[in-house]
């Protein structure tokens, strides 16, 4: 067992929105990952994937609150630190995060090189500006993005040279757990293929200790992150190793996202989204049964009325549905049959 | 640098463009006029004038510097020839004295109170929207509803509210003029700080209506900008607020630079109903009197000035665009 990097625990937090309700968007959900493993977290647009990424960091603005649970990074346990400590110590040095529309992240009317110059200012107001250069321009190098970059503005790179700068950005000043949300939705899958090599490449390198990958697509996940964790609803439905998750998947919502037919590796990637029926719940107002229950095809008349906790089975597996780990596979396997 | 070279030239053959427009116009709407334009103006003066000589003097006078007689495009180069000479002819409404003459006590007055007034209140302006937008609150609550009442203000409107206010009520500052008329222009103390005190109303009353609308135009820019996603980014790799909100006026005053460019000669327009409202002695009072003097040299010769001044404006500020927006720069290379 490695150290844990990132522990969280039954951390919830809530969007307040502008009528004064509460969105519960992030709802008891704890996760740890050890030192040089990464974990995908999967799930359905509105389920709270980008939520539960901003609420890692430990640094909220509205209209998201946090609500309870801890979040420790490497020892230190930032849910009750001050947000000024928070952002000067934590945020880019022990946590850092690349924001879903990646495309954008970037000030249209600045260079790169200032904006590196400020991020690293932020925490070290004393660094020169050659100090900076230099610190840069060995970064991008060895990431395999030519330094020129630094001397543009953000509108003058390609999308995927844009992204790729933004993970180079978000590296620079060494963290120890990197997340990212959804890299590689927005771009072709050439560029989606060098994102993926360059976040491998952190990791196998050891610029980043630890790394949480968020994307809507479950099957991609498979060549990339080690675990895989399933979100339905604000909630963790499943968690497992990215083999299991992904041909053995347990909760009926995972199975869903996976889709009933799947050629392993060869054409893995172009495996549809198997469109399950319905939509998911309203998170101002949650079922207060199973949340998933509403689009079940399994469901069962206690579903509707009290949800089960997340339960271990071993090897580091979990899931929650009342229905056991048996009579699933024995559900799924007649329906493979039965479909041919 | 070759794009913006490419958005420069680009811009620079627009403003020629508009510019031999505007001369265009200006050489043919007097022309359109049926009749012969020059026998219409003297016969006009000539009413108030009994010495035939005197008139048939004058007609021919105009009928040579015009050209009447002559085909349409020597008379085109004619009117060019003389612009470029300064010469506009007499001024009918203030015989003897020439149209350049007349313009040129007047064009100080006006650049000297319009432009810092328009900057001033640009820059006022945008500061307080950018503000409201990042504090909101009470302070926004406040001045979101004074800036929608003021920039609706017609100009002539603002200026009476500060001169009853101001100049009639509480006699703070004087009802007109550009300095007391009992002075003679120089560079004495007494002087200087008359035209100091008659400069405050017609200034602060364009100041105000332009601080309206742009504080209306900031502000939607700048809550656009709070909520552009580099604005999280830079948050969560840990830059300070201050730095963050400094990205956000940058780049929410850059449309605002455009908005400057386009509505310009709206704002040179009200500014010039304003001096006319404080009898100030810039173009704006010229072109009144030049109106009501049916002074049709004079008419044209102060639009033309002041449709140059628009332009020339315009086409500074967008060059002054294109150096702070990189963005310009970007979509011209390609
Ligand atoms: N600013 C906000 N105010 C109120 N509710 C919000 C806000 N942002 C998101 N939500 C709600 O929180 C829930 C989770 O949203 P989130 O963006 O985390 O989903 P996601 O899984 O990242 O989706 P996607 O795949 O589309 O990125 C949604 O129901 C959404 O409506
Ligand atoms: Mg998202």
């Amino acid at each position: 067992m490695g150290k844990v990097m990132l522990d969280v625990r039954e951390l919830t937090t809530k969007y307040i929105t502008r009528f004064g309700e509460d969105v519960y968007a992030v709802d008891h959900v704890s996760l740890a990952i050890e030192e040089g493993r990464s974990l995908g977290v999967a799930g359905e647009s509105g389920c709270g994937k980008s939520t539960l990424a901003l609420s890692l960091m430990g640094y909220y603005f509205p209209p998201l609150y946090y609500t309870s649970g801890d979040i420790i990074i490497d020892d230190n346990n930032i849910s009750g630190m001050d947000p000024d400590e928070v952002r000067k110590s934590i945020l880019g040095r022990e946590i850092a995060y690349i924001p879903q529309a990646a495309l954008n992240a970037l000030n249209p009317t600045q260079k790169i090189i200032h904006f590196i110059e400020d991020v690293v200012r932020a925490h070290d107001p004393t660094a020169t500006k050659q100090e900076i250069y230099d610190m840069a321009k060995g970064l991008f190098e060895s990431l395999g993005l030519p330094a020129e970059v630094l001397q543009k503005y953000a509108v003058e790179l390609s999308g995927g040279m844009k992204q790729r700068t933004v993970i180079a950005i978000s590296v620079i000043l060494k963290p120890q757990v990197l997340i990212a949300d959804e890299p590689s939705s927005a771009l072709d899958v050439t560029s989606q293929k060098m994102v993926i090599k360059m976040l491998r490449n952190l990791m196998d390198n050891g610029y980043i200790k630890a790394m949480i990958f968020i994307t809507h697509e479950l099957p991609l996940l498979y060549n990339v992150t080690d675990d895989i964790m399933v979100m339905y609803a604000g909630q963790i439905v499943e968690k497992a190793g990215a083999h299991d998750a992904v041909f053995d998947p347990l909760h009926p919502y995972s199975k869903g996202l996976m889709g009933s037919i799947i050629v392993p590796e060869e054409g893995l990637r172009d495996v549809k989204l198997a469109a399950i029926p319905g939509v998911p719940p309203n998170l101002k107002n949650p079922p207060s049964g199973c949340r998933f229950a509403a689009r079940c095809k399994y469901v069962r008349p206690e579903c509707r009325v009290y949800s089960v906790p997340l339960r271990e089975i071993g090897n580091g597996r979990s899931y929650r549905c009342v229905i056991s780990e048996e009579e699933l596979r024995d559900i799924y396997a007649r329906e493979a049959q039965e479909n041919g | 640098m070759k794009g913006y070279r490419n958005y420069f030239m680009n811009k620079l053959a627009w403003f020629f463009v508009t510019l031999v427009a505007a001369f265009i116009l200006n050489f043919i709407l007097p022309r359109l006029m049926p009749g012969d334009p020059v026998a219409a103006i003297v016969s006009r003066l000539a009413q108030g004038m009994s010495n035939t000589t005197g008139v048939q003097a004058i007609y021919e006078q105009y009928a040579e510097q015009f050209g009447t007689n002559k085909p349409m495009l020597e008379q085109f180069f004619l009117y060019m020839k003389n612009i470029f000479r300064g010469d506009f002819g007499f001024s009918f409404s203030q015989y003897p004295r020439t149209v350049a003459d007349v313009i040129k006590s007047s064009i100080l007055w006006t650049i000297a109170l319009q432009f810092p007034a328009i900057i001033v209140g640009w820059i006022i302006g945008n500061t307080l929207g950018a503000l409201a937008a990042y504090r909101r609150g009470t302070f926004d609550k406040i001045l979101m509803p004074v800036s929608i009442f003021v920039s609706n203000l017609p100009a002539f409107g603002m200026a009476i509210i500060m001169l009853v206010i101001f100049a009639v009520t509480f006699k703070w500052f004087p009802t007109s003029g550009g300095y007391g008329f009992d002075l003679i222009p120089n560079f004495s103390w007494r002087f200087i700080w008359s035209v100091i005190v008659h400069y405050q109303l017609p200034f602060w009353s364009i100041v105000l209506i332009t601080i309206g609308g742009q504080a209306i135009g900031m502000r939607a820019m700048s809550i656009y900008e709070l909520n552009a996603d580099y604005v999280k980014y830079s948050r969560f790799l840990g830059i300070k607020d201050r730095k963050i909100v400094g990205y956000v006026f940058r780049n929410a005053m850059l449309p605002q630079i455009t908005g400057l460019a386009l509505s310009i000669g709206t704002m040179v327009g009200g500014a010039l109903v304003a001096e006319i409202i404080f009898s100030y002695p810039g173009l704006g009072s010229t072109i009144l009197t030049a109106v009501l003097g049916q002074d049709y040299p004079l008419i044209s010769a102060t639009t033309l000035i002041i449709t140059l001044m628009v332009l020339t404006a315009n086409f500074l500020l967008e060059i002054f665009y294109g150096i702070l927006d990189p963005r310009i720069k970007a979509a011209q290379a390609d």
